[in-house]
Parts: C-alpha cells; structure tokens; sequence
C-alpha cells in the first residue's frame, strides 16, 4: 500500500512551510517515527517524522521547495518496488534529482558500491521470504514463560550491544567490538536447546552466545573494560569471553579454530559415556577455513556429539559469501561429510529453537553431528570502526524488517495476548540490568600488575 | 635388569597411564588399526588390543583436527595424548598449538587447562626437508607450553609420565634415531639403544636437566641424539687431556638454567650441541641467557655447534654435513678449550 506523507499544520500562523533536506535516501527503508526530513517554518525548523514504517518510495518535492500544509510530500511503501499508480506522473523516484540529498563525495561512494554490489547481485543468494511474525511448527506447542524468557534473553543482548555501541561512540569502551544486533535468535534459539552442563565455542563475537548461556552481563561487561572483575579476569577481552561456570570455555578469535576443538569436548563427552553435547558457533567466513574441514569430517566419522552452527550473515568481515562460495547454502556442505546439513531463518527465534533441539536430541542420542546453516544478518560493521560501506541501506533495511525481537513481539502480542506493555516493562528491566553492568564494569578495579604473570600454565 | 628400547619404553608409559586413568587416550594417524604399524613408529603398536579403537583413536590426515579435539577433550578434563606422524606435520597444526593449546588456559585466567602431551618424532633420517626437522625452538618460544626432549630409554618413560599427568599442553620430541628396533621400523642409522627401565610407574620433573658426566674444563649442553654424540666426544677429548662436562637439557621449557649456569660457573667455559638450525634455536636462548647471568665467569664466548641455516638436505653426504657429528663438536671443544687459555696468558 502506498501512504502519502501530508506536511502537517506548523504552529499556529498555518502558513507555508519550506523544505530543507532530506534525510532519508529513496528507496531506504524508515521506522515508524523515524524522522525523513526538515523543514522551516516562519518559526522554526523541525523534524518531519514517518507516521508508520515503509520504505521511502518517493518524493514529491525538492529541497528548498515552498510547500502548502496538507499536501502530500513522500510517499511510504511496502516495497521498495512497488508501482506508484496515480502518483506515477510527478513522483521523483531518482537520487540524482535530489540534490541536496546527496553530496558529491556521498555520491561517488554510493555509486562505487553500487557498482560493487550489482557486480555480485546475480549470484547473492537471496534472504529467505519475508515472515513478519515468529513462526514454526512448534510455536503453539510452546508455553508463554518460555517464550517470554526468549525475549528477555534477545532484549538483555540487544540492549547491551546497543549500549556498549552508544559507549563506544563516546570512547568510553576499551578495546575493540564486535558486535551481535540481528543475530540474537540464533544464539537465544541454540541456548534454549542446550542444558545448563552443555558446552559452547564461542567467536570472536562472542557476547550474545555467553549472555544467551546465562553469563552475567556484569561479568561480560568488566571483562570488555578489561577489568579484574570481568568473567576471565580481564585477561581475554572483548574477542576472549570466558565463563566455564556455564559452560563457555574462551571464546575463540581465530576463525573457524573452535570447530575441531569443539570436535575434541564432544569426543570427551562420548568416551566418558556422558549425554553432553557441545556447540560450535561460527560464521560464513569460517566454512572457507581448513579447521571447518577437518573438524566437521573428525566429529562426522566418529559420530561425536556436536552441533555446528553456522551464523552465515552474509559477510565476512567486508566480503560477501558470494564472493568466496559457489553455494549459497553453506549447509549443502554437510553432504560432503555424510551428516545433516539443516537451513533455518535465523532472524526467527522459533525456528532457531525447533531445528537446535532436534539437532542436540540427534546428538545426545548418539547419532552424531548435525551442520545448522542459520540465515541471519548483523545490523553493525564487522568491528569496531567498520560503518560496514559495503552493503546498502536497502538491504539493511530488509533485514531489519524480519527484526527476531520485533517477529517474537508480535507473536507474544497477536497469538498470546500479551500486553505490549508487558514487553515494554521486560525491556526496561533489561535495560536496568545492562545499566546496572556497564556501572559495575565502569567501576572495577584495574587487575593488579601482578596478574600479568599468573595463569601462564596450569 | 630389564633393558628396553626408546619406543618400547613410551609404550610402556602410555599403557600405564591408560591403565590408571580412564581420561588418558591416544589419537594420530595410524595409531591403532589392527594389522598397522602404531603410529609413525610403532609407539602404539598393540595398544588398540588392549585398550580398543575408541581410546587408541585412528585420525584422519587432520593434524588441525587431531591437535584441535586434544584441546577440546583436554578442556573437558581428559589427557589426550596426541601423535603427529612426523613432527614437521605440526606446522600444519601450528594454529592450535600456539593459539589454542598454549593460550586457553592465560586467556581464561585459569578457568581452563590444556593437559595434553602432543608427541612429535623428529631428527634427520633421509627423508628429506619435510620428515626431518627438530622443531623445538618454536615451541620453546611460546609462553604457555612445556617442552621435554628425552635422549634415552629411561628419561622418556619417566618424562613422558610426567607429560601426561601435567596439566599443561606438553610439546614431546622423540628423536627418531633413538627409537630403536621395534615392529620392523627401525631406522638404518639409528643407535642401538637400550636402557634399565623399572616396569613400574615413574616420573622424572618437568624441566629438569640431566648431568650425564661432570667435568672441569668444558660444558657441553646437548638434547636427544646430540646427547649421544656429546658424550662420544667428551670421552675422546678426556685422552686429549680435555675434561668435558656433558648436560641433557632433557627439558626446554621451563628451563632448569640454574644448574646450567652453576656448571659454567665451574668450567667456564660452554658449548651447546643442538640438531636444530643456529639462528634463533634452543642454543641461542640459552647462551643468551648464560651470557647475561654468568659473563664475568666465562673465559669464552658460549660456542653452539649447531645445524647450518638450511632445510635439512636429503642426500646422505649433505644430510651428514648438516647434522653435527663427533668430529664438529672435537673440533669445537679443542678450539674453545684452547683459545680461552690462550686469552689467560694475555
């Protein structure tokens, strides 16, 4: 459906307003809220807001354009291809004609990415059909605790990444980041599968798996400022998170690396005859590794009870899968290894959770390895620094659409009867246990030097 | 007394860990098939009779793999005692040893530990620069591992107990010329080595050394096969009135340099005996390390007799070249011995 956006009565004297710029390129898409121009008044400049989400279609006015109240402005769409009917005729659907909206050097960017991207555009596999609401096969067997500690768990990991993010752009954390927004129904659906005993390999983005496990966000947090109080004593970082109390020996940053040693613990586990299984997290980039091949053939021909998952947000670091694999499903690799290879919309915390846990019973059960291929995103750059200049706001922004946070709301609102306020109150909690971390991290000792020398053997 | 050869003598110690703990396993290439060879050189010949095929654990050729789950399963609290077939495979496997095995337990500030022992046969045997290389240096160079290099029947089982029982990642180099006769696959040149080893259970402490022969006018400070030939000459530079001491730095790290420093104190002078290429090798640590603790005792710079800065040639004219023999380290010692008393007259 299209929506037009209607210049709004400014203050009291009703008179003609201007349009000062755009803030929003067409074709991006925009938040319910979010504002997508400025204009002045005889009074005042003020932000132009989107009144519900959609991507910005059109334009129906320039910058620097005097424009009367109650005329439409913008038009709002569900797509960013949809047909613009009767506004066809004076819709401006190009960047170009927008002066203002871009600058020269913006422009040459843009169009230098673009040229990159339509480069890569026939062979990138396309993200899995749009589902706006958390969906599976299992959803109605699920009980309402359980799926709201879901959400507590993807809310504590969404509020924390994004408060470090706001705490790194004041310089205020140490270190690098590598940060895990978008993803958090991979490690929250993987978690949930898991018993407390089980064992994780973890990443070099590692926090959403710890939190997701039960580490304390206290305990993560120190240890990013580097802090004695952190949960490996300030001695791993930000990359090194470690918390053997549930499970999480040091999350590893050498790429795919944690696959055959993930491959070692489930060996540990089958000749002790214990029914534990353990999980190595990885992303796309780690499938192109040799330790992805020698750990996945070790744990398949010894039927070792692993769970390998694979994150495949699109990117490694800057380079795009396509770039570095004939397949698009990473999963189809599993074939080669004589094991399970499973594809799952990792932007759905259900569906994570549905394909996790009956790749952990297979496992427990004795009947090896199973390779979990979870479609996902990160919405920020690989690291710190990384405004992630390679990928569009288009496609950002399609991802952002199927948020697993916002399918699992909606879910909890339209098929549980769950307040929205409920949700709301959850969040604010988990926004306080972050708050309360980033305090408790902020004003942690430093280690003592001489911390420096111990724990170098055992 | 029961003699035994280097081979049968690790055996022996691996089969008396498996015996008392459940938690000590093997896994390498070749290490357990029935009707094979027990891995590259019959260590673990017949084990898979007696302790199976799940804890005498064939690998692909994975060497990521197989040093990735010793680090997996040691971090769950197993003793996985891992066999590269070659010790030059371990490059393939760097990664893990140095960045997995050696780090874990520093990097989560002691929550985890690495007790693993990754044996590594070593030596030149013409095989060529790919299945010859002594490889300790580099491991003596990360923080985080322990290096042991046994040179006889006796120390291997005691040390290799040892390893196994550590909980640390433990680098374990057997020189492939000291394994002596066993399943058909000794080597041509190899010395014809055996030794009391008592049948029960012993360990010898980690980073340890060895003095194998006190003497007053020269320290020769030598591993593995080069023990072998350090004595040789020490025997023959006594009847050229030359009183040579001769330590086994039977263990590189951690690093007895105390007892190696009081033997320089006492001779004055050092000469180290090392397989292993010159540049950046165990002996440059060491004479480093003399040299900054012990200077105003020593009449002469310490003298390595040490591979040249090559690959290890393959044709047995050069290969001979490249490992120092009897007559490089006569000829060394004499020198050493005499330019330092010329220096007294000055």
């Amino acid at each position: 459906m299209i929506s037009e956006i209607i210049i709004p009565k400014l203050g009291a004297t009703g008179g003609d307003v201007t349009l000062d710029e755009w803030l929003v390129p067409i074709g991006a898409f925009v938040n319910a809220g979010a504002p997508i121009a400025t204009l002045t008044t005889d009074k005042a400049t003020v932000e132009l807001e989107a009144f519900r989400g959609g991507y910005l279609r059109a334009i129906l006015a320039r910058p620097g354009d005097t424009v009367p109240i109650a005329t439409p402005i913008a038009l709002l769409a569900d797509s960013s291809d949809e047909p613009l009917g009767e506004y066809a005729a004076r819709a401006i659907t190009n960047l170009k004609e927008t002066t203002t909206l871009l600058t020269a050097n913006t422009d040459a960017v843009e169009s230098q990415i673009s040229n990159q991207k339509s480069a890569i555009e026939n062979r990138k596999p396309q993200p899995p059909p749009q589902a706006p609401i958390a969906s599976s096969s299992i959803a109605p067997l699920l009980q309402l605790p359980f799926l709201l500690a879901l959400f507590r768990s993807m809310s504590l990991i969404r509020r924390f990444e994004d408060t470090l993010y706001q705490l790194f752009l004041q310089g205020l954390v140490p270190g690098t980041l590598h940060q895990y927004q978008g993803q958090e129904a991979v490690a929250v659906g993987v978690s949930a599968a898991l018993n407390k005993d089980d064992v994780i390999f973890s990443t070099h983005r590692p926090v959403g798996h710890l939190l997701a496990k039960g580490s304390s966000a206290r305990g993560v947090a120190a240890e990013i400022w580097g802090k004695a109080a952190g949960c490996a004593g300030g001695k791993g970082g930000q990359m090194h998170l470690c918390d053997i109390t549930i499970g999480a020996p040091p999350s590893n940053a050498i790429v795919g690396a944690n696959i055959p040693i993930a491959t070692g613990a489930a060996l540990a586990f089958q000749l002790r005859g214990e029914p534990r299984v353990a999980v190595s997290y990885f992303g796309d980039g780690a499938t192109n590794i040799g330790a992805f091949h020698e750990g996945i053939n070790l744990a398949a021909v010894k039927n070792a009870p692993v769970l390998f998952v694979c994150e495949n947000n699109g990117y490694a670091a800057s380079t795009h899968i396509s770039l570095t694999s004939r397949v698009p499903d990473l999963a189809v690799r599993a074939e080669a290894y004589g094991i399970p290879g499973v594809i799952v919309d990792g932007m759905d915390v259900l569906a994570v959770y549905d394909a996790a846990q009956q790749a952990v019973s297979r496992a427990r059960r004795g009947d090896g390895p199973t390779l979990l291929e979870c479609k996902t995103y990160r919405y920020m750059g690989h690291s710190r620094g990384d405004p992630g200049g390679y990928r569009t706001q288009h496609e950002l922004a399609e991802w952002r659409a199927r948020d697993p946070i916002e399918r699992l709301r909606l879910l909890l609102v339209a098929q549980h009867n769950v307040s929205p306020d409920t949700l709301t109150a959850i969040e604010i909690e988990t926004q306080a246990q972050v708050d309360d971390a980033v305090a408790f991290a902020q004003a942690a000792p430093e280690p003592e030097p001489s911390l420096l020398e111990t724990h170098i053997y055992a | 007394m029961r003699e035994l050869s280097f081979s049968k003598a690790l055996r022996e110690a691996i089969q008396l860990a498996m015996r008392r703990d459940p938690n000590v396993f093997v896994l390498g290439e070749d290490v357990g098939i029935s009707g094979g060879f027990g891995g590259g050189f019959t260590v673990t010949l017949g084990l898979s009779d007696e302790f199976g095929h799940a804890r005498i654990m064939d690998t692909p050729i994975s060497e990521i793999a197989i040093v990735g789950a010793a680090v997996g399963a040691a971090m769950m609290g197993m003793r996985p005692i891992a066999e590269m077939q070659y010790g030059d495979f371990v490059f393939c496997a760097m990664d893990q040893v140095i960045n997995q095995a050696a780090k874990m337990c520093y990097m989560s500030n002691g929550q985890v530990s690495v007790p693993l022992v990754l044996r590594l046969p070593v030596g030149a045997t013409t095989r060529g620069a790919q299945h010859a290389q002594s490889t300790e240096a580099y491991f003596m160079h990360t923080p985080g591992l322990k290096v042991v290099c046994p040179s006889n029947p006796y120390d291997a089982k005691g040390l290799l107990l040892s390893a196994v029982w550590d909980n640390n990642p433990v680098i374990f180099l057997e020189h492939k010329l000291l394994y002596g006769a066993g399943g058909g696959r000794k080597e041509k040149t190899s010395l014809d080595l055996y030794t009391h080893v008592p049948e029960q259970e012993y360990t010898l402490p980690l980073g340890s050394v060895a003095v194998k022969r006190a003497g007053t006018d020269v320290t020769i400070l030598a591993n593995m096969l080069m023990v072998h030939r350090a004595l040789q000459a020490a025997q023959e530079l006594a009847s050229m009135g030359i009183d040579a001491g001769v330590i086994d730095v039977r263990c590189l790290a951690p690093l007895d340099i105390e007892t190696l420093a009081d033997s320089a104190r006492k001779t004055h002078r050092v000469m180290i005996v090392e397989e292993d290429n010159q540049s950046g090798g165990w002996g440059a640590e060491v004479a480093a390390r003399l040299t900054e603790m012990c200077f105003d005792d020593l009449d002469a710079p310490v003298l390595r007799v040490a591979a040249p800065d090559t690959p290890v040639p393959c044709a047995p004219a050069l290969e001979k070249l490249y490992v120092p023999d009897v007559p490089r380290i006569l000829q060394a010692a004499r020198q050493l011995c005499q330019s330092s008393r010329e220096n007294d007259l000055d």
